[in-house]
């Protein structure tokens, strides 16, 4: 019984992580569970890459390794109504597992969804940066363009900085290929438009947010996450002007 | 048409559609549920707005239009998180988008390949001071506790539980 508990609560904890929520949520949501499925004496020390709990004196622990995570804000807001109904005692043991699964298995949006978001996404950025149609268009080719080496890579497991890397690269390419069809383009609107959709945010926000509640391991580790994107942002807009320099001979 | 060469309210409104979609673009790939997206969008788009506001009509620098842009922006999120029941997470992180420094991290890039060491610097310190300006706007409006009545109906950490098990 204390058996299935925990791995009830690990699993909560370990989809929380994966899926984007905070460090110190997942602390919560797990200690909240424990609290009301009558689990004795559990403990849980949660980082931004690691679970480690244990319970009833220490007979009972579990360790679970978060190496990767993806944002899904959807399934974050499941696991917390589904500790929120066990505290409230709405959901027992068995219905929590299926409420779980249930969550686990909750249809994401597509992957063409994720390339129009990202379209359309960069399409606004440009405009907001000062750019007019023109720049929106290359904006938008530009974001497909990212969604799509993204998606691709994070398939055949690449590493995450050297994707970030060649989207920027292949973004900045894009928009001074772009330059050259139309002349009055402005080049710079364009690439931070496309930029934008690719911009640590959420490594930034939830740093902050992990070092406001005191978790200010998690909160580091995310803060240095976030400085690497960016230096690998800024180090593939380079490499692009670079490579563009080589072939073209001068600096749009 | 770019939004400087349109007359002023028409910019701002065309401004607020636009930051609007670009929110609920990213709420789209973080996979919100759809129940979500209108909040989603209103909050980065209160936050844009703001920050344009002080940045172009009352010419203040990047990080403080930022910093008071992320007030208001942080507060409509953790209000939204009351109304929706959901957490503060999901309307900050795709809320806070068309605020980070993204134009930047690519002008620091810019002037490094042109070889322009000062404005280089100058982009890269502006860069970092906007994120802390992002940084200290959360915590800010994160650290204001709220009533009692309130703080039980958001998701949050065990205070809002403390109660609940009865």
């Amino acid at each position: 019984m204390a058996d299935r508990a925990l791995k009830l609560i690990m699993d909560c904890g370990q989809a929380m992580l994966k899926s984007g929520g905070e460090a110190f949520r997942a602390q919560d949501t797990m200690e909240i569970m424990a609290r009301s499925l009558g689990l004795e004496d559990f403990h849980v020390y949660v980082l931004t890459n690691g679970i480690f709990a244990s319970a009833k004196g220490g007979t009972v622990n579990a360790v679970r390794y978060v190496p990767t995570f993806s944002t899904n804000l959807g399934r974050v807001e499941a696991i917390n109504s589904i500790s929120r109904k066990i505290a409230d005692g709405d959901l027992d043991l068995d219905g929590a597992e299926q409420e779980l699964k249930k969550a686990m298995h909750t249809p994401v949006f597509s992957e063409m969804i994720e390339h129009l978001a990202s379209m359309v996404g960069c399409a606004c950025f440009a405009f907001l940066f000062g750019g007019g149609p023109a720049e929106m268009l290359a904006a938008a080719l530009a974001g497909v363009l990212e969604s799509v080496i993204v998606t691709t890579f994070s398939h055949h497991r690449i590493n995450r900085m050297f994707t970030d890397l060649l989207a920027a690269t292949a973004c900045t390419l894009l928009a001074h290929a772009a330059h050259l069809f139309y002349a009055p383009l402005n080049v710079n609107v364009s690439i931070i438009g496309a930029l934008m959709v690719l911009t640590p945010g959420v490594a930034l926000t939830m740093a902050i947010r992990d070092i406001i509640n005191g978790d200010y391991l998690s909160g580091t580790i995310r803060l240095f996450d976030a400085l690497l994107v960016a230096g690998c942002l800024a180090g593939g807009v380079s490499l692009g002007y670079l490579l563009m320099q080589g072939i073209m001979g001068v600096i749009a | 048409m770019t939004a400087a060469e349109m007359p002023l309210p028409l910019s701002l409104l065309c401004q607020f559609i636009l930051a609007m979609l670009a929110t609920i673009s990213f709420a789209v790939a973080f996979q919100v549920p759809r129940r979500h997206h209108m909040a989603c969008g209103l909050v980065g788009a209160v936050g844009w707005i703001v920050y344009t506001l002080c940045n172009t009509l009352l010419g203040l620098s990047a990080p403080v239009s930022t910093l008071i842009a992320v007030l208001p922006l942080t507060a409509l999120a953790r209000f939204f998180s009351i109304t929706h029941r959901a957490p503060v997470t999901l309307f900050l992180l795709s809320g806070i988008f068309p605020l980070v420094p993204g134009a930047g991290i690519y002008y620091t890039a810019y002037y490094f390949i042109r070889n322009d060491q000062r404005l280089c610097t100058n982009k890269g310190i502006e860069t970092i001071k906007v994120a802390i300006a992002i940084a200290l706007g959360i915590a800010f409006v994160c650290s204001i506790p709220l009533p009692r009545r309130l703080s039980r109906q958001q998701y949050r950490g065990p205070n809002s539980s403390d109660s609940s098990p009865q």
